[in-house]
C-alpha cells in the first residue's frame, strides 16, 4: 500500500461519516435530504420566500421565524418537542380549518412524512442553508472493497453508497459493449468494426484507456458535445417566432464545435458566450461566442409592440444564463417572489440590467441577420482586401485627374447629345434587397434562357403572378425612356395573356399582351394593351415606352411583377433603356456647366455637392466650388479623358460590385454587442413591460456571494463571479451536466433546478469534491469526460435484475452500467454510419435532408421564408451529422421531434426519453433509415463473404451485436430466407424497395434484414 | 375488424403466448391484445392517465376543438351590436377606449372610424339569439350551443395569443390543452393516438397568419403527450405505411423477428425498457391498419356526407376533417383539434370573412347533429373559437361595403357545446362596441379550466412541477370553470 493509499484508508472512517451526516444514514433525519423538500413543496408557497403572499407569520425557510412565536401566538417549531410544536398539531389535525396543508391546496403529506417532521424535530430540528448555496467544500474519498472500485476517486464515493444500500455492482462490460457505450458517450457514434476489433485484440492493461483518448481527441468528439450545449443554448436556424424566417448563426454552432474540440476551459467558454464582445480586443471568435446571447427566440410580428418584445427578449437571456450556469429557476421571479428559494423579484431585474443594454433593437426585421451581427473571417479578410484596392484606385483616378492639364477651347466647340444606356435590372437574380414573393422557378439549360445563366420558368393554369418590391437599387425614370423584358412563350403551351406591372410606390403601372384574362387594374387608366402575344418558340423582346404606362419623369421603380394567365413562359433579362444619369460629353468646362445647370437630373445623383455648386450662379461659386466643377467635369464629361477615366471607372466599379456582393452572399452569425450607453432597468410590476417600478442596477441574486470590486458591473463582471471559487453553483450545476451525458441521469437529476425545488443529489459529497476539482484543474472538460468514462461504475455491464429494476429503476446508484435509448441525432447517425452513408466532415451552413412533404407549409406563415420545405441534393448534403440538420423551431424534423429532441425555443438542459409507437414507425419506415438499410445491405453483398452466415456476422459487428447470441444470428438467418422466397416470388418488389428495377432478391432480402437489425432495442439501446 | 388483421393479431398472440415463458410481462400482453373500438364501456380514466383521475366523475370522455386561427371578427358574427349603423365612421369615444393599448398597426392611425358590420343578423332558437347571415347552419342549432361572447385575454397579437391560449402561456416551452389530457387521462384507445390535430385548408387570403408545433407540443411533459397530426395527403400519420416493396406480411415477418430478438435481449439483460419496446412495435404494427380504417370516409352513409356538405369527401377540408374528428371520437381518440387558419381580416372583410364562414359553418353544424344522432353529443365536448377578437374600428380604409378590423384581446365570442355544456344559451355580454366586456367575463384560462373540468379534471389539481413552479395549463393567477355554462 501506498502512502496515498494509507492516508485514504485511515481516513475513511471519517468521510464516511460525512457523508453519512448528509445522505446515507437512514435513521437520522437530514433537513435538507429529508426535510427541505417537504416543506417547499407542501408548505411555502404560503409560509416561504414570498413576501406577498405570506400566513400567520410564519416561514419555514428561515430558522429564525419557524422557531419563533408566529402571528396565533403560537411556536410551529420546538426543537426537540414534537408535541409541543404546532407544526405537528396542526400536521395531524382532523379539523379541516386547522389542517395544513389546507385542503385546496391540493397538496397532502403521508404518514411516513409527518413522521419524518416528528423525528426531525425531535432529533434538535436542526435547519440547514440549502445544500446548493453553499461553497461546495472537497473531502476525502470512503474506502470500497468491490474487486476494481477502488481505482477512482468517484468509484470510492459510488461504492460506498452501494455497500451501504446493500448493493453489488455488476462485473465490467464486455469489450464489445465497453467499446460501443464509450465511442457513443464521448463521439456520438458507433465505432467502427476495425475500432472494434483494434480493441478486443488489445490485450494491454491500458488498451480501454487508449481507446477513451483516442475518442478525446477526435473531431467527433466535439460535435457531439456541442450538440447537448446547443440544446441548452436553444440554438436553432430560424427565429422561433411568428414567420419563423431563416436566422444565420451557424458559425456560433461551428464555434461551440470547435470549443470542445480545443478543450477550451470551461472558465473561458462560459465567458467568451457570456461576454465575448466585451474582452479587451475582442477577437472575431470571441464576438461569435457572444451569439450564444442572441439565440433566443425573436419575432416581427406585424402589430408587435417593441418594448414587450425587447422584454421577452431579455427575459429569456436571464433565465437561460440562470438555467445553464446556476440551475436556478429564475423564471418564476418575473413577477413576483420566488416562492421557494431565496430569489426576489429584485433579483431577477438586477440581473435583467446586464442584459438589456443591446446595441441593436428588438424586433428581428424577419432578416437573417438582425444587427449587431458580424460577417466570416473570409469575408472579413475579402472585403478588406477590396477595401484596400479601393482605395488605391481612388487615389488613383485623383491622381490622374490632377496630372491633366486643362484649358478650355471655348463654349463653341459643344454640341452635346445624351444616349440613351441600357441598364439591366433582373438577370438571373433579382435586385438587390429586393423581397420576392412566389416561386420565379429559376431554370438552367437545356430549357430555354435568353441570357445568362438562367430563366424563369412558369407553367400555370389561370390566373399566376410573382413580383417583387422594396429593391434599394431602383430604377429611376427619364422622360423617353423604355422598359424591357425578354419572354419565350412554349408553343405546345402558349400563355392566354401576359402581364408587366411596375411599382413605383404603387402598382397602378401594367402593360399587358394578348387577351384580357388577368383581373387587375382598369384598361387605360391603370393597365395598358400593349399589343397582340408575341410569337412563341423564340425568344421575343417586349418593350415598353414609359409613357404609355404613365410612368413620369422621376419615378423610381422598386418592384415588378411578372403576371401570366394559362401556359408555360419563361421570363429572362429585363431592365430599362434609360438617359437617366448618363453624361453628355463636353470639351468646354464652361459650355457643360452652363448646360447642367439647366439639367441638374444628369449629375449623377450620389454628388450631391456638385449639384449644390451649379444652383449658385457662376460668380458666387469660390475657389474650391471651381476645383471640384472641374474634377467632376474632367472625371465624366471631359471628351477627352474619358477613355482612360471610364476604364478607371470600370475598374473601381468592379471592385465595389465585388465588394457589395461579398457583402450580400458572404455569411453572417448573430453577436452580442453591448450599446454605447447602458440602459436602465426597472423593477417590472407583474412583470408587464409597460408598469415599470422602482428602478434597479446591475446585481447578482443577493442570497449568493457579492460580486468583488475587480468585477466590473457588466456581462464581463458577472461571468467572473460565476466562475468565482466562491460561487456555490456554477461548477456543480456543469458537472451535473457532464455526468448526465455519461450516466443518463445527473446526480443531481433535475440538472435544471438546483433551488429548494429540485431533486436533491443522489450522491452530495461526490457532486461536491467533482465540482471542486473540476475548477482546481483548470476546469478542463475532457479530463472531466475522461475521468467519468474511467470509472468501474460507468464499465460495468448494465444487465439488470429484476429485483434491481425494481428497487432502482433509474438507476441513480449505479449498481448496473448505464443504460438508455439512444437520442434523436445518435441513432440517425448510427443509422448512416453503419450503412457506409455518414459524411465527414465538421461544420458549415445547417442542411436540409429529406423530410415527408408539407411538414413546414401545414404550419408556416405563407410569407415566411421556411415555408417551402426544399430538401438539399447530394450525398455531401442530405448524409451529415444530424447535428447540422436546419431546425426550423416551429416545425421541427420528425426525425428529431418524434425522439424527444427539443424544439429550441428555450433552454433545455435534460431531454424526456419516450419510447412510443410513432417511434416504431420512423425507425421502420422512414425513407432515409431505409436508405441506410439498403445501403447496409449492399455493403453486406460486397464485404461480407459468401454465405448467409457470414453476411450476418457481418452485420452483427457493423452494429457492434453479439457475435455469439445464437437466437439472434439463427433468427436473421431464416428472416432472410424467407425475405429471399418472397422476393424471388415477387421481383418486382425487389426492384420498389431497392429503387432500382432488375433488383437480385438476395439484396432486397439483406435490405429487409438491416431494417430489422436497425430496430433492434440493442441497436437503439445506448448499452 | 379486418379479417386479415384479425388472423395477423392471432397469430401474433399465440406467438408470444408461446413465448411468454421466456419472459414476456403481462403487461406487454395486456397491451397487445386488440382494443376493440366498440369498447366504449371503457372507464374514461384510460391507459397511461394519472391515477388520480379523473377526479370527479366527469361529462365529457373526449373532446373536439375547432380553433379559428387569425381570430374571428366577433361583432360580425355572433355579437349582434345594431347600434353601431348610427355610428357609422365616427371616431371610437375615447370613453370606450380607455387609452388602452393597440397593436402598432394600428396605433399609428389618425382616426379609429367605426365600422358597423355590414352583415344582416336575423333571431334563431327558442331565445331569439341573433346570429349573423354568415352562418346559416350555426344559426340552426343556436339551441344546441352555449355562445360566450366574454373571452378575454392579455396577449394583442397572433404568435402570443394563440400559444397563450393553447399552452397556458405567452411564452413557448409549456404543455399543450391535448398534452395536458393525454398526461392526465391517459389514452382509451390503444391502436390510435390519443391527441389528434388537423391543419385543413383555408378559402380567405391565403397568406394567414402561422401555426406552430408547440400549439399541441408536450412542452416538457414527455413527448409521447404531443398531439399526432393527421396530415392531408400522403401518409395521414408520419411514416405509417411501409416501404414501396414491403408488404404487411412481409413486415409482420420483419416485426415477428424483432419482437424475437428483443425478447432474447430481455432475457439476458432484463431492462423493462425492452419488453415496453417489443409492445410499442406491436402498436405501430396495429396503427398501421386502424388508421387507414380511420380515414377511410368510404364508410359513411351517403346522408352523413351530404350533411358534412360537398367539401367532406375533399382531403384536407375543414369539412373532411370535421367529419374525421367525429370518427375519432368515435373510435375513443380523447382529443381532436382542428386548426382553421385564415381569419386574420385586417382588411377586405367583405370578401375574406364570408368565404372563411364557407368553409366552417355546415361542417361544424352537421359535426353536432352528427354527435347527437349517435348519442355521443353528451360525453363529447365541442369548442368553437379563436385566440383573440377584433376592433370594432376600421383599419385602413372604411365604406359601407369594405372594412378591416385589427386585433382586440379585450373580448371575443366562442361557443361550446355538448358533454357538460348547457345548450341554448349566452354567456356574458360587451358594449354597445364590442370593446369592452359589461358582464361576466371570462378569460381564456377561465375557459380551458371549463374545458378541464368538462373531463373531470380540477384545473388547480392538475399540475406538474417545472423550474420550481407547479404549472398548471390554467397558470398561477385564480381561475375558475365558468359554473353558469355547466349542466
Amino acid at each position: 500500500m501506498t502512502s496515498l493509499q494509507m492516508r485514504g484508508a485511515v481516513l475513511v472512517a471519517v468521510a464516511l461519516c460525512a457523508q453519512a451526516a448528509q445522505a446515507e444514514d437512514a435513521s437520522k433525519v437530514d433537513f435538507n435530504r429529508d426535510i427541505r423538500h417537504l416543506l417547499a413543496d407542501r408548505c411555502y408557497a404560503c409560509h416561504g420566500p414570498d413576501e406577498k403572499h405570506r400566513e400567520g407569520g410564519v416561514r419555514f425557510d428561515l430558522a429564525e421565524s419557524a422557531l419563533a412565536k408566529a402571528d396565533s401566538g403560537e411556536t410551529p417549531i420546538v426543537p426537540g418537542k414534537p408535541d409541543e410544536s404546532e407544526l405537528i398539531a396542526r400536521l395531524i389535525s382532523t379539523d379541516e380549518d386547522v389542517r395544513m396543508p389546507p385542503p385546496d391546496s391540493n397538496k397532502k403529506l403521508s404518514a411516513e412524512e409527518i413522521e419524518l417532521f416528528r423525528k426531525w424535530i425531535e432529533q434538535g430540528a436542526n435547519f440547514q442553508t440549502h445544500w446548493s448555496f453553499v461553497v461546495p467544500e472537497k473531502k476525502e474519498a470512503p474506502s470500497v472493497d468491490f474487486p476494481g472500485w477502488d481505482k477512482t476517486e468517484i468509484d470510492h464515493f459510488l461504492g460506498a453508497r452501494l455497500k451501504q444500500e446493500g448493493l453489488q455492482p455488476k462485473t465490467e462490460a464486455n469489450k464489445r459493449t465497453l467499446i460501443r457505450r464509450v465511442t457513443f458517450t464521448l463521439t456520438g457514434l458507433p465505432p467502427t468494426p476495425e475500432e472494434v476489433e483494434n480493441f478486443l485484440k488489445d490485450d494491454s492493461a491500458n488498451a480501454y484507456e487508449k481507446v477513451v483518448d483516442r475518442l478525446l481527441a477526435s473531431p467527433h468528439y466535439g460535435e457531439h458535445m456541442a450538440r447537448y450545449w446547443l440544446d441548452a443554448a436553444r440554438y436553432g436556424d430560424t427565429h422561433g417566432l411568428h414567420l419563423d424566417n431563416y436566422r444565420e448563426m451557424w458559425m456560433y454552432r461551428d464555434w461551440v464545435i470547435k470549443a470542445f474540440n480545443d478543450n477550451k476551459p470551461y472558465d473561458v467558454f462560459t465567458t467568451e458566450q457570456l461576454a465575448g464582445d466585451l474582452l479587451p480586443n475582442a477577437s472575431w471568435d470571441q464576438q461569435v461566442a457572444s451569439g450564444f446571447n442572441r439565440c433566443n427566440v425573436t419575432t416581427n410580428e406585424g402589430g408587435s409592440i417593441a418594448a414587450e418584445v425587447k422584454m421577452r427578449n431579455v427575459n429569456d437571456r436571464v433565465v437561460t444564463t440562470g438555467t445553464i450556469f446556476m440551475g436556478l429557476t429564475m423564471e418564476c421571479t418575473r413577477c413576483h417572489d420566488h416562492k421557494y428559494d431565496p430569489l426576489k423579484q429584485k433579483d431577477f431585474y438586477s440581473m435583467y440590467a446586464f442584459f438589456n443594454s443591446i446595441d441593436g433593437g428588438a424586433m428581428d426585421g424577419n432578416s437573417k441577420n438582425h444587427p449587431p451581427f458580424v460577417y466570416s473571417k473570409q469575408a472579413i479578410d475579402e472585403m478588406a482586401e477590396l477595401d484596400g484596392k479601393i482605395r488605391q484606385k481612388q487615389e488613383e483616378i485623383k491622381t490622374t485627374l490632377a496630372k491633366i492639364e486643362y484649358q478650355d477651347p471655348g463654349p463653341e466647340v459643344d454640341h452635346p447629345e445624351i444616349k440613351a444606356e441600357e441598364v439591366v435590372w433582373i438577370e438571373d437574380s433579382l435586385p438587390s434587397k429586393a423581397s420576392p414573393s412566389g416561386d420565379y422557378n429559376w431554370v438552367g439549360k437545356p430549357e430555354p434562357v435568353f441570357s445568362g445563366e438562367k430563366s424563369s420558368k412558369r407553367t400555370v393554369t389561370g390566373n399566376d403572378q410573382v413580383f417583387f418590391t422594396g429593391s434599394d437599387q431602383p430604377l429611376s425614370v427619364f422622360k423617353g425612356d423604355v422598359l424591357f423584358g425578354y419572354v419565350y412563350l412554349d408553343p405546345k403551351n402558349p400563355p392566354k395573356e401576359i402581364m408587366f406591372q411596375w411599382n413605383d410606390g404603387d402598382w397602378e403601372q401594367r402593360a399587358y399582351w394578348g387577351q384580357d384574362l388577368i383581373p387587375y387594374g382598369t384598361n387605360n387608366q391603370s393597365k395598358h394593351r400593349l399589343g397582340d402575344l408575341p410569337e412563341t418558340g423564340k425568344w421575343v423582346r417586349l418593350e415598353v415606352p414609359v409613357e404609355k404606362v404613365k410612368l413620369k419623369e422621376g419615378a423610381k421603380i422598386n418592384g415588378w411583377a411578372f403576371t401570366q394567365f394559362d401556359g408555360t413562359v419563361y421570363w429572362d433579362k429585363a431592365g430599362i433603356v434609360t438617359k437617366h444619369g448618363v453624361q453628355p460629353q463636353f470639351k468646354s468646362l464652361t459650355a457643360w456647366s452652363d448646360f447642367v445647370a439647366k439639367h441638374p437630373e444628369l449629375i449623377i445623383p450620389e454628388n450631391k455637392q456638385v449639384a449644390g455648386i451649379l444652383k449658385k450662379p457662376a460668380d458666387k461659386r469660390n475657389e474650391q466650388d471651381a476645383q471640384m466643377l472641374r474634377d467632376y467635369f474632367l472625371e465624366f464629361v471631359y471628351t477627352e479623358s474619358q477613355e482612360t477615366m471610364k476604364k478607371l471607372r470600370a475598374d473601381l466599379k468592379s471592385m465595389t460590385d465585388k465588394r457589395e456582393s461579398v457583402k450580400k452572399d458572404s455569411p453572417t452569425t448573430l453577436v452580442y454587442k453591448e450599446a454605447a450607453k447602458p440602459v436602465t432597468a426597472n423593477i417590472l410590476e407583474r412583470g408587464e413591460y409597460d408598469h415599470p417600478g422602482e428602478e434597479v442596477t446591475r446585481q447578482v441574486p443577493s442570497f449568493l456571494p457579492p460580486m468583488t470590486e475587480e468585477m466590473p458591473k457588466d456581462r464581463l463582471g458577472l461571468a467572473m463571479w460565476l466562475l468565482d471559487p466562491n460561487h456555490p453553483l456554477t461548477a456543480r450545476v456543469a458537472v451535473n451536466r457532464f455526468w448526465q451525458q455519461a450516466f443518463g441521469v445527473g446526480l443531481v437529476k433535475t440538472s435544471e433546478d438546483f433551488g429548494a425545488q429540485g431533486s436533491v443529489p443522489t450522491h452530495p459529497q461526490l457532486l461536491d469534491n467533482l465540482a471542486v476539482e473540476f475548477r482546481e484543474s483548470g476546469w478542463d472538460m475532457k479530463a472531466l469526460m475522461k475521468r467519468l468514462v474511467m470509472t468501474a461504475a460507468y464499465r460495468q455491464s448494465s444487465d439488470l435484475s429484476p429485483e434491481l429494476a425494481k428497487r432502482d429503476p433509474e438507476n441513480r446508484l449505479l449498481a448496473r452500467g448505464p443504460r438508455f435509448r439512444l437520442d434523436a441525432e445518435m441513432l440517425r447517425d448510427q443509422a448512416l454510419a453503419v450503412g457506409g452513408l455518414l459524411v465527414d466532415e465538421i461544420g458549415g451552413p445547417s442542411v436540409k435532408p429529406p423530410q415527408p412533404d408539407g411538414l413546414w407549409k401545414a404550419v408556416g406563415y405563407s410569407g415566411s421564408n421556411t415555408v417551402q420545405f426544399k430538401p438539399d441534393q447530394g450525398h455531401e448534403k442530405i448524409h451529415r451529422r444530424t447535428l447540422y440538420t436546419f431546425i426550423k423551431r416551429t416545425a421541427l424534423a420528425p426525425q428529431m421531434s418524434t425522439f424527444d429532441a427539443p424544439d429550441r425555443e428555450s433552454c433545455t438542459v435534460r431531454r424526456e426519453r419516450t419510447n412510443t409507437p410513432l417511434q416504431a414507425l420512423l425507425l421502420l419506415n422512414d425513407p432515409q433509415y431505409v436508405e441506410a438499410a439498403v445501403s447496409m445491405a449492399k455493403r453486406a453483398m460486397d464485404e461480407g463473404g459468401a454465405d448467409p452466415l457470414s453476411k450476418i456476422d457481418f452485420l452483427t459487428a457493423l452494429a457492434v451485436l453479439n457475435p455469439k447470441n445464437e437466437v439472434q444470428r439463427k433468427e436473421l438467418e431464416s428472416l432472410y430466407y424467407d425475405s429471399l422466397s418472397y422476393f424471388q416470388q415477387h421481383p418486382e418488389d425487389a426492384g420498389k424497395l431497392i429503387g432500382k428495377d432488375e433488383t437480385p432478391a438476395e439484396l432486397a432480402a439483406w435490405a429487409i434484414v438491416c431494417n430489422t437489425i436497425l430496430n433492434l432495442d440493442e441497436v437503439v439501446t445506448q448499452r | 375488424m379486418d379479417p386479415r388483421n384479425e388472423h395477423i393479431q392471432a397469430i401474433t398472440r399465440r406467438h408470444f403466448f408461446q413465448k411468454g415463458a421466456l419472459g414476456l410481462g403481462a403487461a406487454a400482453l395486456a397491451s397487445m391484445t386488440p382494443m376493440p373500438a366498440e369498447a366504449a364501456a371503457l372507464p374514461s380514466s384510460g391507459i397511461g392517465g394519472l391515477p388520480t383521475l379523473p377526479h370527479f366523475a366527469p361529462k365529457a370522455k373526449r373532446a373536439i376543438y375547432l380553433f379559428m386561427a387569425g381570430a374571428p371578427c366577433q361583432m360580425d358574427l355572433f355579437d349582434y351590436k345594431p347600434q353601431m349603423n348610427e355610428w357609422y365612421d365616427k371616431d371610437l369615444p375615447d370613453s370606450v377606449r380607455k387609452g388602452q393599448r393597440l397593436t402598432t398597426m394600428t396605433s399609428g392611425q389618425k382616426r379609429f372610424p367605426i365600422a358597423p358590420s355590414k352583415f344582416k343578423f336575423t333571431p334563431h332558437g327558442e331565445n331569439g339569439t341573433m346570429i349573423s347571415e354568415l352562418l346559416p347552419h350555426t344559426a340552426k342549432m343556436v339551441d344546441d350551443i352555449a355562445i360566450i361572447k366574454s373571452l378575454h385575454t392579455e396577449a394583442i397579437n397572433h404568435d402570443p395569443a394563440i400559444t397563450y391560449i393553447c399552452t397556458g402561456n405567452q411564452l413557448p416551452g409549456r404543455p399543450s390543452l391535448g398534452s395536458w389530457l393525454s398526461y392526465g387521462l391517459g389514452s382509451m384507445n390503444a391502436n390510435l393516438p390519443t391527441f389528434v390535430v388537423m391543419t385543413p385548408n383555408w378559402s380567405g387570403r391565403q397568406q394567414a397568419q402561422a401555426l406552430y408545433n408547440r400549439l399541441w407540443g408536450a412542452g416538457f411533459l414527455p413527448s409521447k403527450h404531443s398531439a399526432v397530426t393527421l396530415r392531408k395527403s400522403g401518409d395521414p400519420i408520419l411514416f405509417l405505411s411501409n416501404p414501396d416493396g414491403i408488404d404487411g406480411s412481409l413486415r409482420r415477418r420483419m416485426l415477428d423477428s424483432v419482437a424475437k430478438i428483443n425478447q432474447e435481449t430481455y432475457r439476458l439483460s432484463g431492462d423493462p425498457e425492452t419488453q415496453s419496446r417489443i409492445s410499442q412495435y406491436e402498436m405501430a404494427f396495429r396503427m398501421q391498419s386502424s388508421v387507414p380504417d380511420l380515414v377511410n370516409l368510404g364508410q359513411e352513409t351517403q346522408a352523413t356526407l351530404d350533411m358534412y356538405g360537398p367539401d367532406a369527401t375533399k382531403p384536407g377540408t375543414f369539412a373532411a376533417s370535421c367529419l374525421l374528428a367525429r370518427r375519432m371520437v368515435e373510435r375513443d381518440v380523447r382529443f381532436v383539434q382542428i386548426f382553421h387558419r385564415g381569419w386574420d381580416q385586417h382588411g377586405n372583410v367583405a370578401r375574406d370573412l364570408p368565404a372563411q364562414t364557407k368553409d366552417i359553418d355546415q361542417p361544424a353544424w352537421a359535426l353536432i347533429q352528427d354527435l347527437k344522432m349517435r348519442g355521443m353529443l353528451d360525453d363529447t365536448l365541442v369548442v368553437w373559437g379563436g385566440e383573440f377578437g377584433r376592433t370594432i374600428y376600421s383599419q385602413g380604409g372604411l365604406s359601407h361595403e369594405n372594412y378591416g378590423r385589427d386585433h382586440h384581446p379585450r373580448c371575443f365570442t366562442i361557443w361550446m357545446a355538448g358533454g357538460g355544456i348547457k345548450p341554448g344559451i349566452v354567456h356574458g355580454e360587451t358594449d354597445d362596441f364590442s370593446y369592452n366586456i359589461v358582464k361576466d367575463p371570462v378569460h381564456i384560462a377561465d375557459m380551458n379550466a371549463t374545458i378541464l373540468h368538462c373531463l373531470g379534471i380540477n384545473h388547480r389539481k392538475l399540475s406538474v412541477p417545472f423550474q420550481g413552479l407547479d404549472v398548471r395549463l390554467t397558470g398561477v393567477e385564480e381561475r375558475s370553470p365558468v359554473k353558469e355554462i355547466l349542466i
